[in-house]
């Protein structure tokens, strides 16, 4: 064995940004749960639905885990398989959702929180479940 | 492979919700609200390809592997498969009278409709002479491809403001695309290389609303170059509450201070690296503590030092000293001033001022 064999070599996938060692809160963080609240009003009163770009703000990785610990965890986790994992999780307020977009290598592309009934991304367009129909309806009749 | 594009990405094992993501992040990219990255997804996924002819003049091919190289295959695949690259030398695998017969195929074919990228200045020295593909000079082939063109997309800081190969003394006379070409719509994507996203981003633009995106006074779009680095930078919060890094290794750094007095160029670059990040979103400069050079903006490579503050210190002499005593600081910076310094004092034996420091 060559002595450079011998050295250890690990390959580890950064942490998502909101995992990583905090840098700080700037209080940016708290006026969110108030954009918050308007939106879910909205989605009350109207029905009209609400995303928030987080990578547009000025949050660091500290804020974006303060903001999570408040919204807290839901009762659905939704796992999505698209070019690299999407995450899209209820927290313990219904209606809130935390939206996480990888990419293939594990780095967070976009996040978003999404105030809607259910992720847009979740439900199945109807080209795809017209496809879906007549793919069973192939294989039916060949059993 | 002119059918829609949604049916070319299901052949290819593209599902319908990996493209949903793609546009959701696209969207979010371009500012825009997630009802319009829904609409994005509708109308791209019905788009006919336009074509596209691609044109490399005085270049480093560094905007091409920023295009083809940041993303993971599958994304990278729908950039191409959204137009149809008609002509590009770096990718083609034709050469010689071939290639050149391709572009003039696609020029005849597309006759006033298809988009034109450019990346790279145009020398305008000795006739054009400094640059040719195929015994003709740059400008004469932009001139011929210019003509029919929907659009002209100036990809990078050279073809966009001359970049690179214009700084001082500028040897060949290097200009932009727009410097020449008046009759045409032109977008700048300045950046040296580019964000390929904005590249992306352009491109689903023109393919949703069938027009350009809106431009700043500087012919960039606004979606991605209407904020500086430093307004959308993570640490803007730190630059409020007066936390500055000194050097690059003091206690500020690592806490992941501002960097504005190391040099940082985040406040006057309108670009979109703090919020798209590099490398499939995994970092970009100013997170991996070192400023923002500015490189999407004219003459950036002109415009001092990178290591100088924006606005010098009200106290320079004490700023040199107090850098001195902590020792190795932002090295380049106080190795240019010592040397200003040393050289000042060695041939006029005059006080060293502040026109010597920032030298």
């Amino acid at each position: 064995m060559s002595p450079l064999e011998t050295i250890p070599i690990h390959v580890i996938n950064p942490l998502p940004a909101s995992l990583a060692d905090p840098v700080g809160l700037t209080g940016n963080a708290p006026p969110l749960l108030h954009e918050l609240s308007e939106s879910v009003r909205r989605l009350l009163d109207t029905g009209e639905t609400t995303a928030i770009d987080l990578s547009a703000l000025p949050l660091t990785p500290a804020d974006l885990v303060w903001l999570l610990e408040k919204l807290g965890t839901g009762e659905i986790a939704v796992t999505l398989q698209a070019n690299g994992e999407s995450t899209l999780n209820e927290t313990a307020c219904p209606g809130i959702w935390w939206v996480t977009h990888h990419n293939e290598q594990g780095a967070v592309t976009s996040q978003f929180i999404e105030v809607a009934l259910v992720p847009e991304l979740v439900k199945a367009h109807p080209l795809d479940v017209k496809r879906g129909y007549e793919y069973l309806e192939l294989m039916m009749s060949d059993l | 492979m002119q059918g829609p594009l949604i049916e070319t990405l299901v052949q290819q094992g593209v599902s319908r919700r990996t493209f949903l993501k793609y546009c959701a992040t696209l969207a979010s990219m371009m500012a825009l609200p997630p009802a319009a990255g829904l609409a994005m997804a509708e109308a791209m996924a019905a788009a006919k390809r336009p074509s596209v002819i691609w044109l490399p003049f005085q270049e480093c091919t560094g905007c091409t592997e920023s295009i083809t190289r940041s993303h993971s295959p599958t994304i990278e695949g729908m950039i191409f498969d959204m137009i149809s690259l008609d002509y590009q030398e770096t990718l083609m695998a034709a050469a010689g009278f071939q290639a050149e017969e391709a572009r003039h195929n696609a020029m005849k074919e597309n006759m006033g409709k298809y988009l034109l990228i450019i990346d790279g200045s145009i020398p305008l020295g000795v006739d054009g002479g400094y640059s040719c593909i195929g015994g003709r000079s740059n400008i004469d082939l932009l001139q011929e491809a210019a003509q029919g063109a929907a659009a002209i997309i100036a990809m990078g800081s050279c073809a966009s403001y001359g970049g690179i190969p214009k700084a001082n003394p500028n040897p060949t006379g290097a200009v932009s695309v727009s410097d020449l070409i008046k009759d045409k719509p032109i977008v700048n994507i300045p950046g040296c290389p580019p964000i390929p996203s904005v590249m992306t981003g352009v491109l689903a633009h023109y393919l949703t609303f069938g027009s350009l995106p809106e431009l700043d006074d500087k012919g960039r779009p606004k979606a991605f170059y209407g904020e500086t680095i430093h307004d959308r930078c993570y640490r803007r919060p730190f630059y409020d509450q007066g936390k500055f890094a000194k050097t690059f290794d003091d206690e500020g750094a690592r806490q992941g201070w501002c960097l504005f007095e190391l040099g940082c160029k985040g406040p006057v670059t309108y670009n979109a690296c703090a919020t798209v990040k590099w490398n499939g979103g995994t970092s970009w400069p100013v997170e991996s503590g070192h400023g923002c050079l500015g490189c999407s903006e004219p003459d950036f490579w002109d415009a001092g030092s990178f290591y100088k503050p924006l606005s010098t210190p009200a106290d320079p002499l004490k700023f040199v000293a107090a850098a001195s005593v902590v020792g190795a600081v932002a090295g380049v910076a106080v190795s240019v001033a010592n040397r200003a310094k040393k050289g000042a004092a060695k041939s006029a034996h005059e006080t060293t001022t502040l026109a010597d420091l920032e030298k």
